[in-house]
């Protein structure tokens, strides 16, 4: 009898020290997600701590209204501690993306886990006090309740995040959790009402959380494509960049690095804005020069001009420009443009490729990505648009995807006052392209003869332009702005004024 | 290109900690792997040869020629001379070198992704009162032009790029050198504090209307208002002026310790100064701020000057003897490669040693080297496959860790045009600060490559966890006398000015030691000097 007493109190004190244990891992978990997910990870941190043990306190408050089968409660409450600490992670990484309320569901979640484990310890005593002096249980408890604690924090971020990650460490914990209730099912069950049930639930969750764990990393890169919207229907990694076409009814889009680069309802726009007032208005098309662009999609345009003798494009990554030859899908976007027979393909650094270029062009397309580092930075720089003038005729004229003047007009002006520095003649223009908003565009001509704005040549069929540049050139006082630096290698002010205005949103 | 619309900060975040989590699960996985080999070199000045002026046991001449003017040693104050020799239509002289190359501590090396630096890698923006300085600029095209008010236009591809500078402090990179974040008040009053007194430094001028602090040092004031600034140590004048806080010491020790191989504790106040006030900043708006540098650093400037001394230079040659004999000079060279000893018979002699060769080659002024202090340094340049970071301020060009045994480390390809490097380059360098140098290099001698690199990634590691698994290579580059070090007394002292002395009209000597700062201005002027001084003397002959 002295044996099985002793087994019985040993029992539950190992459960106090398993869901002390537990109930701190999934606090942790949480506050490590809220803080990838959400950012200011002290903000997340003490937020999700507060309200942690304050919902202990609800649940300890709670537990003098539980005077019945004290037992069953105990048990029921730590599958429940278990299933739904274990749970949370992947509840909190698939909706993320896809709920407004995703803070909510995040304490949510802690409130619940804090309450069911401030629960756990009163009804403990109450089970316990008739059995143990009042003394010995309350220091037993505690004692179990805070070395389960520190277990945990020490284990948290030196094993289990590193060995584990999040999701597998807070499905792993629930079922330490889950497995600690069963085994209280199968040894007291003398002591509990209608065990079998309390054992079905159990083994249930236990599986449940062993399905998940399993399969996390399919969740993983389900939520991935959440993150996007979208069906992911390609990726490709290249040296360079991530690669990511989606599908979406009639719409594809495509990501590099997870920047949108094109959604095939609207690039119209935004490629028929890059080319045609320049194409139209340069004194000659013979030669043309398109940096980065290695989707294909401003040569499709560019080859609408039949006097068009050379395209060069210029990119930097191999991967993207050979996926858009190869790709059927992609191809029929830039109608084969990369294969065209006038068409030259360089996968080359196109700073590096300007300054060794011997050839002169009549029009240049540049279409890099925004300045969202201090690499590319590089690309709009007043030096780079002094090397970009070597390789111009006399008469060139060339334009310059500008980022967006409304979200980011700093960066915008920025970009064309630097240009403005080399290039005696430039103008800006804009326009909406509803997957990306505003958007603008720098133009800028090497001679004061060559005027911005007539068109010289046209040509049919375009969806978006009418040669009527004076609609584009208009900026409302939203998207003006004074007192912008020039952007040179030693300063890189446009990298800053792009996280200042980017960061902002 | 474009970002759309819908790059929500959340998304960003989110994708931020993603990346955060993919560089922490590949550290996880590199750090279960075997620690893998490292490619690794020791290199450094040939101070075999060079200690072989010890014993002299050099064999007899075996060959004679004879030269108008000899320069001896190839480091940038003896290849100024040869430029200014002939800027002033002097073109028959010979310069001989103890190494195998001239440039002296601005060379540099190369390997397949990147040239680095082996000494000194920037040149700060010259004082606009500095013609000479400001000419050679322009002849190499480092200016390109002048602004509006005549204020220098600099190469924008010669400019340090932005980000210049970080900061590794309590756990995190920050821009800049001095703490802004995470420090106190009070530390930040200190800063403001100690930049308003430099300031003044900065402006004071001498009796004689000279600026008190100015570069070259010879151009300053002559006057000996701040003598007594030479007497104390740094440390003792930053405490002398109430300074308390550890970051305010920390940071003037490490620019000290950049400038002249020794901390504060080490170094006169005067010299200390002299860092933060010489330079004015003086030309123009734009040219407040940054520095000149190059991938393979001051190795450029010494290759702007090279051609100066091209197919006029003996490399391998040591010299060991130097001699005035009638109205001549005997200069006895040995040829390391070919073995054999030559006598070269000179008019002029520009002696562009520093004083510690000097002492062996002129027995008289043995004694004098004694005052003159010289720093060892150790570089040590690393190819890495990647560059654990944190999230803070991203690789700049000068990389330093607050509190670091070194001086942080340079990224060599911050200068590159390219976007993207598939391996990155950095060069990490250290300073040896402390009291007994001379035991100390010896020390750093009897040190075996494996213990290098141990000590040089422990050092990174404090910024860089797991960076010996994206080492691939490293090269370890001594500098036994990297650098003259400006102790207390030695700026004012007598040693100076008596191992400057002219030896009967032929035999000049020039170096930055002898104006007891190392940095390039130094040496430059130090050259144009004995340059000008050995023709003029030529002149009166």
């Amino acid at each position: 009898m002295g044996n099985k007493k002793i087994g019985f109190e040993v029992l539950l004190f190992l459960a106090v020290f398993t869901i002390a244990t537990c109930g701190l891992v999934y606090e942790l978990v949480a506050g490590t997600l809220a803080s990838y997910l959400l950012g200011d990870s002290v903000k997340q941190f003490s937020f999700i701590i507060g309200v942690y043990l304050f919902s202990m306190g609800v649940g300890s408050y709670f537990s003098k209204f539980i005077n019945r089968n004290l037992l069953n409660t105990f048990v029921d409450i730590e599958i429940l501690v278990g299933l739904i600490g274990g749970l949370s992670s992947v509840i909190l990484f698939v909706l993320f993306e896809s709920v407004y309320y995703f803070q909510f569901i995040l304490y949510l979640l802690v409130f619940i886990t804090g309450c069911l484990v401030g629960l756990e310890i009163p009804l403990l005593m109450n089970i316990l006090k008739d059995r143990v002096t009042f003394k010995d249980l309350v220091s037993n408890v505690f004692t179990f309740d805070y070395i389960g604690a520190l277990l945990a924090s020490i284990l948290f971020p030196l094993v289990l995040v590193p060995k584990l990650g999040i999701m597998k460490t807070s499905l792993f914990f629930g079922m330490i959790n889950v497995s600690i209730a069963i085994v209280l099912c199968f040894m007291l069950k003398k002591d509990l009402k209608n065990p079998g049930l309390l054992k079905a639930k159990a083994i249930f969750s236990f599986l449940l959380l062993l399905i998940v764990f399993v399969f996390s990393e399919s969740i993983l890169s389900y939520s991935e494509g959440k993150l996007y919207g979208e069906n992911i229907i390609y990726t490709h990694t290249t040296s360079y960049q991530r690669i990511v076409l989606t599908h979406n009814k009639n719409d594809y889009r495509l990501y590099l690095n997870n920047n949108l680069q094109f959604s095939s309802k609207d690039e119209y726009r935004y490629h028929e804005a890059l080319v045609h007032p320049v194409m139209s208005m340069a004194n000659k098309v013979d030669n043309v020069l398109v940096l980065g662009g290695g989707d294909g999609l401003a040569v499709r345009e560019i080859l609408k001009y039949d006097e068009v003798n050379h395209v060069t494009l210029v990119d930097l990554d191999e991967g993207m420009t050979e996926l858009f030859k190869t790709n059927t899908v992609l191809s029929d976007f830039n109608k084969h443009s990369l294969t065209n027979s006038k068409v030259t393909v360089i996968n080359s650094d196109a700073y590096i490729w300007l300054k060794e270029c011997k050839q002169k062009f009549d029009v240049v397309i540049i279409d890099f990505p925004d300045p969202s580092n201090y690499s590319l930075g590089k690309l709009y720089s007043l030096n780079f648009y002094k090397t970009l003038n070597k390789v111009l005729t006399d008469d060139a004229i060339t334009v310059i995807q500008t980022t967006s003047p409304f979200f980011a007009p700093k960066s915008f002006w920025c970009i064309n006052k630097t240009a403005a520095q080399v290039f005696p003649v430039t103008d800006a223009y804009h326009v909406y392209v509803p997957s990306f908003g505003e958007w603008g565009y720098t133009i800028a001509a090497r001679s004061l003869s060559t005027p911005l704005g007539s068109a010289k040549r046209r040509v049919q069929g375009l969806r978006f332009y009418d040669y009527d540049y004076s609609r584009l050139n208009d900026f409302p006082k939203d998207m003006r702005v004074n007192d912008i630096e020039i952007n040179r290698l030693d300063n890189q002010i446009l990298v800053r004024y792009f996280d200042e205005e980017w960061g902002r949103l | 290109m474009k970002n759309g619309e819908d790059y929500s900060s959340s998304r960003r975040t989110f994708l931020k900690s993603l990346g955060a989590l993919a560089v922490g699960a590949a550290f996880i996985q590199s750090c279960a792997k075997k620690i893998k080999s490292i490619a690794l070199r020791l290199t450094g000045t040939s101070h075999i040869l060079g200690h072989r002026l010890w014993a002299k046991d050099f064999p007899n001449a075996t060959k004679q020629l004879s030269v108008p003017v000899l320069i001896v040693g190839g480091g940038i104050t003896g290849l100024s001379a040869a430029r200014q020799l002939c800027r002033r239509g002097f073109n028959d002289f010979l310069l001989v070198e103890l190494e195998d190359h001239t440039g002296g501590n601005s060379s540099n090396g190369e390997n397949a992704y990147s040239k680095y630096p082996l000494g000194a890698h920037y040149l700060p923006l010259p004082n606009f009162h500095d013609k000479e300085l400001i000419s050679f600029l322009e002849e190499e095209n480092i200016i390109t032009g002048y602004d509006n008010a005549g204020y220098p236009v600099f190469d924008e591809e010669q400019l340090t790029f932005s980000p210049q500078e970080r900061l590794f402090y309590k756990n995190t990179w920050q821009e800049g050198l001095i703490p802004r974040y995470g420090t106190s008040e009070k530390t930040i009053a200190e800063f403001d504090r100690f930049f308003k007194l430099m300031e003044g430094f900065k402006s004071q001028k001498g009796n004689d209307g000279k600026y008190s602090f100015d570069l070259p040092i010879e151009n300053g004031s002559l006057d000996t208002k701040n003598e007594e600034l030479d007497a104390v140590t740094m440390q003792q004048w930053l405490t002398d002026n109430g300074f308390t806080t550890e970051e305010v010491f920390e940071y003037v020790d490490y620019c000290c310790r950049d400038d002249f191989g020794l901390g504060i504790k080490y170094v006169s106040a005067w010299a200390g100064i002299h860092y933060f006030a010489a330079r004015k900043h003086n030309g123009g708006e734009a040219n407040k701020e940054g520095v000149l540098t190059w991938p393979e650093g001051n190795a450029r400037l010494a290759s702007h000057l090279k051609k100066y001394a091209l197919n006029k230079t003996l490399v391998n040659h040591i010299v060991f003897e130097v001699i005035p004999v009638d109205d001549k000079v005997v200069v006895k060279a040995f040829d390391a490669q070919a073995k054999q000893t030559i006598d070269i018979i000179a008019n002029k002699v520009i002696m562009a040693t520093p004083q510690f060769v000097n002492g062996y080659i002129f027995k008289e002024r043995k004694p004098l080297v004694k005052a003159f202090n010289y720093a060892p340094w150790l570089l040590a340049t690393l190819t890495l496959s990647d560059l654990p970071d944190d999230f803070g301020q991203p690789l700049s060009w000068d990389n330093v860790i607050y509190k670091g045994e070194g001086v942080g480390y340079i990224y060599d390809q911050h200068q590159s045009l390219k976007q993207v490097h598939q391996k990155k380059v950095i060069t990490y360098y250290h300073v040896f600060s402390c009291k007994d140098i001379v035991a100390k290099r010896k020390e750093i001698y009897g040190k075996r490559k494996e213990y290098w690199k141990e000590f040089v990634l422990n050092d990174i590691k404090k910024a860089h966890p797991g960076i010996e698994d994206f080492t691939e290579d490293i090269t370890i580059h001594i500098l036994g006398h990297g650098m003259i070090s400006p102790v207390p007394g030695f700026i004012f002292g007598e040693a100076r000015k008596q191992a400057s002395s002219v030896i009967e009209n032929k035999i000049f000597f020039a170096h930055s030691d002898l104006s007891g700062i190392s940095v390039f201005e130094e040496a430059f002027h130090q050259g144009i000097n004995a340059a000008n001084k050995l023709i003029n003397e030529t002149a009166l002959d």
